[in-house]
């Protein structure tokens, strides 16, 4: 090119000032009005004083969804910290959540709307306008609804909750597609199946306020619990306010069990065995509380008297001796029972649980015997014990729903895989597609949710969506370019959730429910779009009606409609202040025994389980009812009024789940019994474990605080602190195979193999390797993966990335870790998988 | 020597018009009547005057085929997904050890510098305040401004406005602007952004010159 000079520069402004003359330049600039200028006019300086906003809204890192404040600053989000009036959180916030600037400004985000140019996973896109998106979409799922097959559009949510959870059902609803995939059973989905069984609901807190003793079981409480924040500090403060003792049984020595009274190391898969060992210390010692016994079930006999169920319980566990739960799990007797009897004698106990316990081959029944440990101490559901969660109960507007309502039988595992899946099979989505036998979905959309990921053998859920045949029409909404949106056929710019309104509803472990919403302290960032705003694109140009058309409108509706919010001054309180509780409430405590009326119509008591229910409610007859009686009667749980509970209705524990239940805890389950599986909890081996080899080791897999699983990688706050995940071995494991710190090793399992590097430490037990899973990104922008761009050579959009100090981007255990299911839940068998390590 | 205050108008207003085609380029894909008009026999002279070389394709491929390609091109270069070159101040000027994000401290400057001219931001402008595209729009807003004043020989509001442009450019436009085409030049696949990268640095050299001259004046 030649040098411009004043001549050509004449020329070049002729040229291109034709062009704007006729119009064709760009159809609408980005600046309107007129200039205005005046000498000594307005003054402009960025020293000046700044606008300054403090916003209240929610987190979105983790579950835990925590309120917070929200400062910006000249229209900029410049921090985050927690909500000072929450009483969930009492104004704090993790690192986790402060990092969450990242997500809004980081130069790799998705901004507009992509259409996929090239073939699948080439990385060829177009930007196209949200008409053109829309149209798009709207040209699949129109044949869809014209053919009466609304089931042929699946919906995959990873992270939904509170409206943005409840908008999107809405919208299913209205468009009349089932086919909605989650995610939780790779999560913790065992533990909601096993409380489920028993209390007829789900998700346990714990009352450390008041607590006097607390022991864990496999739960990293201090680094990544789903109620983190809010429960983490509570304990915390115990620990050191009330010398409160922790005992954390862990396979690892985990920052929890590094904080904990004492860290007892234990084998894989033994914590149920432990426990029902700690239940046979407390029934043959005769330790236990008969308080709970009258709403406990252990035996076929609804009307059992309570020597008979502390003589079943005893029989139950009499061959879970402390001495062989030694030899299983390597925990001492003696220190089974110290510490059973230390929890059974305290005023007040709380025992906890999580992935490490139930992730496993019958992880629900694990869960089932940390609810019998808790129940026989008299410590569920009282003061300073373990708590079923209470959450805020939003009330939210509703569209017409479909009349044509289907939904394809490919989220709840293969036939025959899981006997419960109430929260799905969800890591068998993608594998069911492929299979085919129970058809596949034309349109896939992802949202918040990165299966090719996420799951086991993630490989496979990449292949699926990067072929055509089985998956036809992907969308996928995101922010980020990451393992799963590279295969989409459309992605869409999602908002980041400090651009969004939502209601939400996390549990309060003070037991009083909190109200809190999301509001954007900000705008959204390019042409970024809430998923409810394109819900209701979508809706119309399909012809759906919604009783919304923005999502603020529906979070304004939901809190007009929900009493105690509305009162308090509804919508506009909630954006001034953020949270709301009801002062006037107290904890839950004892809920169980509140007694109920049971002279209403239609009510009467069924004798063989001692529930009072409504028959007329149920849709049938008196004399169906009674010749039948509550368990006969399809539908007969939702019409439960209470359980006889020695002469006296009381509200007991209300079958609120899928599973058919009295009113009491089942903990003899005939469901259980009926589907093969042991109707009160036991000791089950794993199986794969039973035929390990010499050599073989057990693969754990575990999170780390700064990390969500898949959505945090690009947060370069977060990737500066921990972006690598060298595999843990203990140091006699290590050096049996001549491994020594820092060494290249070999994982291989029968499903593939992965290069790491062994982190040789006494803070794990011998014949294991423990590797957290959220590194290894292939994408996620720079930070995340290492890679500039997803193209060899592309460019590196951000600048701040010279500044990287750290090469290592770790590696993703999930590819050497198949897709199997606790038979019982669906819950995947994170925990279960058997390798081999050797040096590389 | 009396003002030629039509010379100095019609400076004014090429400059505009320079600015007013860069914007238009950075802003979004080429629309087809912009390629048409692009490949016209006027402004292909003046891309052969400079030594532009588009390509033969540029000009005997189908105008919707150029289109297509040059959509691609120009989401894989400035939009995504993944890595691209982020084209905003925030993302290639550091300040108060804040760098390499959007909407950051630069950001909020342009914004208000652009605002305290009595413009604002149209509701159907989605980018970010800092996009290269707008501040070249906003250049050529200012220098079409300034041709008006020009016209109406009010020196003062001319002098003025010229102050103002320089003021822009010296804190924002000439500060990033030659990191961000030479990205361009090195990343672009097919001549089109490359060719128009190194025009604007170029201008933006001849700028920048003028503003030096000006000041020495």
């Amino acid at each position: 090119m030649k040098k411009l000079n004043r001549r050509n520069f004449m020329k070049l402004a002729a040229g291109g000032g034709s062009a704007l003359a006729a119009g064709l330049g760009f159809s609408q600039g980005a600046l309107a009005g007129s200039i205005k200028l005046q000498a000594g006019g307005r003054d402009f300086s960025p020293t000046t004083e700044k606008e300054l906003q403090a916003i209240p809204t929610a987190c979105w890192q983790c579950v835990t969804r925590d309120a917070m404040m929200g400062y910006v600053e000249d229209g900029r989000l410049v921090k985050l910290e927690g909500h000072p009036d929450s009483i969930r959180t009492l104004g704090k916030l993790c690192a986790k959540g402060q990092a969450g600037v990242n997500h809004v400004y980081f130069p790799d985000r998705i901004l507009y709307p992509m259409l996929r140019v090239g073939k699948r996973g080439e990385h060829k896109w177009k930007r196209v306008s949200w008409d053109e998106a829309l149209d798009l979409m709207a040209s699949k799922l129109k044949p869809l609804l014209d053919a009466g097959t609304p089931e042929l559009f699946m919906y995959q949510y990873g992270r939904h909750k509170g409206s943005q959870s409840s908008i999107m059902h809405d919208f299913m609803d209205a468009f009349g597609s089932h086919t909605i995939g989650t995610h939780t059973s790779v999560c913790e989905g065992p533990k909601w199946v096993g409380q489920e069984s028993l209390w007829g609901g789900m998700y346990d807190n714990w009352d450390y306020d008041h607590t006097d003793f607390v022991v864990n079981f496999g739960s990293n409480q201090f680094e990544t619990h789903t109620n983190h924040i809010p429960t983490s500090q509570r304990l915390i403060s115990a620990m050191v306010d009330r010398n409160v003792p922790l005992y954390t049984f862990d396979v690892r020595l985990s920052n929890t069990a590094a904080k904990s009274t004492e860290w007892i190391p234990i084998n894989v898969g033994m914590d149920g065995l432990v426990m029902l060992s700690m239940v046979n210390v407390i029934m043959n010692e005769k330790l236990f509380r008969k308080d709970h016994l009258k709403y406990m079930r252990v035996s076929p006999d609804y009307h059992a008297s309570d020597d008979e169920k502390i003589a079943a319980i005893k029989e139950h566990v009499a061959k879970f001796t402390p001495e062989f739960a030694a030899k299983e799990s390597g925990v001492p007797a003696d220190k089974i029972k110290q510490i059973a009897r230390g929890y059974a004698k305290a005023k007040s106990a709380c025992l906890i649980g999580y992935r490490g316990t139930v992730m496993h081959y019958h992880g629900a029944d694990q869960e089932r015997a940390a609810m019998l440990l808790s129940a026989i101490t008299n410590n569920l559901d009282r003061k300073g014990g373990r708590v079923m969660g209470v959450g805020a109960g939003w009330k939210t507007p509703h569209s017409p729903k479909a009349k044509v309502q289907k939904g394809l039988d490919i989220v709840n595992g293969f036939p025959g895989e899981a006997a419960f899946p109430t929260h799905q099979v969800s890591q068998q989505n993608l594998p069911m597609i492929k299979d085919g036998q129970n058809g596949r979905p034309k349109v896939y959309w992802s949202s918040c949710n990165n299966q090719a990921f996420i799951n086991g053998n993630n490989k496979e859920a990449e292949a699926v969506l990067k072929d055509e045949s089985l998956i036809p029409f992907y969308v996928n909404s995101n922010i980020v370019y990451d393992e799963s949106s590279q295969y989409a056929d459309l992605i869409l710019p999602d908002v980041t959730y400090l651009e969004r309104w939502d209601t939400e509803d996390m549990v309060s472990p003070t037991g009083v429910a909190e109200f809190y919403i999301r509001q954007p302290l900000i705008k959204p960032l390019g042409e970024a779009k809430d998923q409810g705003e394109i819900f209701a694109g979508l809706a119309k140009r399909l012809g759906i009606k919604l009783v919304y058309s923005t999502k603020e409108e529906y979070v304004r509706q939901a809190c007009e409609m929900t009493p105690g919010v509305k009162e308090a001054g509804g919508f506009e309180y909630m954006k001034k202040h953020g949270v709301w509780h009801d002062k006037n409430a107290k904890p839950n405590f004892g809920f169980y025994e509140a007694k109920v009326d049971v002279s209403g119509d239609g009510v009467i008591l069924d004798e063989k389980t001692g529930v009072y229910w409504n028959y007329k409610k149920a849709g049938v007859s008196e004399a169906e009812a009674k010749s039948k009686g509550y368990l006969g009667v399809e539908g007969a749980k939702n019409a439960y009024v209470a359980q006889d509970i020695e002469g006296t209705p009381r509200k007991a524990y209300p079958p609120n789940t899928s599973f058919v239940k009295s009113g009491l805890l089942d903990f003899y389950s005939d469901n259980f019994a009926a589907k093969g599986f042991p109707p009160f909890p036991t000791y089950t081996p794993i199986p794969e474990h039973q035929k390990m080899g010499k050599d073989d080791l057990h693969l754990t897999t575990y999170k780390v605080a700064v990390h969500t699983h898949s959505r945090t990688a690009h947060c370069k706050w977060l990737s500066e602190i921990k972006h690598d995940n060298p595999a843990w071995i203990n140091s006699k494991t290590a050096a049996d195979r001549g491994i020594k710190d820092g060494d290249r090793i070999k994982v291989s399992s029968d499903l593939g193999e992965i290069t790491t590097t062994a982190h040789v430490t006494e803070g794990i037990i011998p014949g294991i390797i423990a590797i957290s899973h959220h590194f290894g990104r292939q994408q996620s922008g720079i930070y995340g993966s290492g890679k500039s761009s997803p193209t060899p050579g592309g460019a590196a959009a951000d600048p701040d990335a010279k500044n990287m100090w750290w090469d290592k981007h770790g590696v993703h255990p999930n590819s050497i870790i198949p897709n199997s299911s606790d038979p019982i839940s669906g819950g995947q068998r994170w925990m279960d998988t058997v390798v081999r390590v050797a040096k590389a | 020597m009396g003002i030629n205050w039509k010379e100095l108008a019609d400076n004014a207003k090429s400059r505009s018009d320079i600015y007013g085609l860069l914007s238009t380029v950075f802003r979004e894909e080429p629309s087809r009547d912009l390629i048409k008009e692009m490949r016209s026999p006027r402004m292909s002279e003046t891309f052969t005057g400079l030594g532009v070389e588009l390509g033969e394709r540029f000009y005997t491929d189908p105008e919707s085929k150029v289109a297509e390609e040059l959509a691609i091109e120009y989401t894989r270069l400035f939009v995504g997904p993944g890595s691209h070159i982020s084209a905003h101040e925030s993302i290639f000027s550091e300040m108060d050890g804040d760098m390499g994000g959007l909407w950051g401290v630069k950001t909020v400057e342009v914004k208000k510098f652009i605002e305290s001219t009595g413009l604002d931001y149209g509701k159907g402008f989605t980018g970010l305040p800092d996009h290269i595209s707008v501040e070249l729009e906003f250049m050529q807003r200012l220098a079409d401004w300034e041709t008006d004043m020009w016209h109406q020989r009010d020196h003062e509001q001319s002098e003025y406005c010229l102050t103002v442009q320089h003021q822009f450019l010296e804190q924002h436009l000439l500060c990033w602007v030659n990191q961000f085409c030479d990205a361009v030049v090195d990343q672009a696949e097919i001549p089109f952004y490359r060719i128009m990268a190194e025009l604007t640095k170029q201008y933006m050299e001849f700028e920048r010159q003028s503003i030096a001259t000006d000041t020495a004046a």
